[in-house]
């Protein structure tokens, strides 16, 4: 937040002005004037997002080869490569507010910069890649719907798009499980042990509680967070719980209840502590998450320095 | 041999290029983002596969970033620009401008083009050209700039999506627990 004390009375003017625009429903465009808070914001959270969707390909990425069938591993290439996209998308958004892509995928790669808690916990049966689909997925789309009605022109469009796109991840993954559920004792069993394992994590991907999401005012104020996180929370549990039971499966919650007073589903208490362990860097796979994206961008070195060598030839030849 | 003895640019971004889709014959081109790339054609393959995985796109246009002049209705109110003298160096813009602060997958469209000295003339002369409905943000570049994908590419880069419903979520319809009969495997 800028100091008010460095605010001069033109300042003032513009941020009322902005404020004013904001209210009124008008995106905010590169060019146009913006606080510098509104800028940092925007960029900490688009890079945040761009890098999710980047270390999102791993977990998943690793059963491409394991896929039990051609139509599955059609899928799952089609979703991983959707993944890679909506990195770009997001980059792409970052860069419209002055930060060159470079130094986002650099603090990456030099481990300064978050990503989503929920990609930090191993995929450790093909279960798992349908509970992904249908949970974080799932979870991913409820708050990509809230920032698609951002009031930053470029990130609501990259979210517009994701979340088009996304609905397949979502529905995929839904699919693939239903068919577990009803399928064999093992299939079924397989099924429970992913939802076991995911349910918790995709709770706390929605980011803190209110009390500790110190930024959220600001944020809504500014019309670039329209919900707070357990807002988002609470509609992704009400969406996917009754249809987790419908399915037959137990969510391993033994406090959850719906609420009829309220409407509403209620949760047990999120282990903030293991949040707050896999934002900082001690989740069950972080090292690997880190290593394996070090280790694509070593390998494709070669491919970068024959691709500047040959523009470098062309252009060359052309002058 | 090392980046250095080949005198090759260092392992870094390659330069940014902005990327226009157009949906169906007919259709203006839409900004959609961009990409890096190393040259044109690179730029217009990392486009195809960043911005064209799923139908529709029946051609790409990609720009230098450098290349695009870009400004908002907000600035041209409050800092208007000057143009240069229209003169002998007048060239060839393409105009795109945005009108909607609608939820959109994409930024400006491509409107038309106009002849001018320079990109604040080429705005100037968009502005007159193209006064309805008023434009939230105009983006102008020169013609000469913009390399589009290859017409005998057309079926090559783009059919392919259309037959990968798989990935269309409409191809999986509702799914709902305990319907034992109707999903798809």
């Amino acid at each position: 937040m800028p100091p008010e004390a460095g605010r001069s009375v033109e300042d003032e003017e513009r941020l009322e002005a902005f404020e004013a625009r904001i209210a009124g429903g008008e995106k905010i465009e590169p060019g146009d004037w913006m606080p510098e808070a509104y800028r940092r914001q925007l960029v900490r959270m688009i890079s945040q997002h761009a890098h999710s969707e980047i270390v999102g390909m791993l977990p998943e990425g690793a059963w491409i080869t394991r896929a039990p069938s051609l139509r599955r591993k059609l899928i799952l290439i089609a979703k991983v490569q959707d993944e890679a996209g909506h990195g770009q998308y997001l980059y792409h958004a970052a860069e419209t507010l002055g930060v060159p892509r470079e130094e986002l995928i650099d603090a990456l790669l030099e481990g300064r910069a978050k990503y989503s808690s929920v990609f930090n916990y191993p995929t450790l049966t093909w279960a798992d890649v349908g509970m992904i689909g249908w949970l974080v997925d799932g979870a991913a789309i409820r708050n990509q719907l809230m920032l698609a009605q951002c009031s930053y022109g470029p990130y609501s469009r990259a979210m517009v798009r994701i979340c088009a796109e996304e609905t397949f991840h979502h529905k995929q993954g839904k699919e693939m499980v239903l068919l577990y559920a009803r399928g064999s004792a093992s299939q079924r069993a397989m099924a429970q042990d992913a939802l076991e394992r995911w349910w918790w994590p995709s709770l706390m991907m929605l980011g803190p509680h209110d009390s500790d999401s110190p930024n959220t005012p600001q944020l809504a104020r500014w019309g670039i967070k329209t919900k707070t996180n357990d807002q988002v929370r609470r509609e992704y549990v009400d969406e996917h719980v009754p249809e987790l039971q419908g399915a037959g499966l137990t969510v391993p919650d033994p406090v959850l209840r719906f609420d009829e007073a309220s409407g509403h589903w209620v949760h047990g208490t999120i282990d903030w502590g293991e949040f707050w362990r896999v934002v900082k860097g001690n989740g069950p796979v972080n090292a690997e998450r880190l290593a394996a994206r070090r280790s694509a961008h070593e390998e494709g070195r070669w491919v970068r320095e024959a691709m500047a060598a040959y523009a470098a030839r062309a252009t060359g030849a052309a002058s | 041999m090392t980046p250095a003895e080949t005198n090759a640019a260092p392992d870094t971004q390659w330069p940014r290029w902005e990327v226009f889709k157009q949906d169906a014959e007919g259709k203006p081109h839409q900004a959609v983002g961009s990409v890096h790339a190393a040259d044109a054609e690179h730029a217009l393959l990392m486009a195809r596969s960043v911005h064209a995985r799923r139908p529709a796109a029946v051609s790409l246009w990609v720009a230098p970033a450098d290349a695009v002049h870009a400004v908002t209705a907000e600035q041209l109110a409050t800092d208007p620009e000057t143009p240069a003298p229209f003169g002998a160096g007048a060239r060839r813009f393409l105009v795109f401008r945005k009108t909607s602060h609608r939820r959109s997958m994409t930024f400006v469209e491509h409107v038309g083009a106009v002849t001018a000295a320079g990109p604040e003339g080429a705005v100037a002369a968009a502005r007159e050209t193209y006064p309805e409905p008023p434009a939230l943000a105009w983006w102008v570049v020169p013609a000469d700039r913009v390399t589009a994908s290859p017409e005998a590419e057309v079926a090559a880069w783009f059919e392919p999506a259309g037959t990968k419903t798989y990935k269309q979520q409409s191809e999986y319809g509702t799914l709902a627990a305990g319907h034992r009969k109707g999903g798809r495997r």
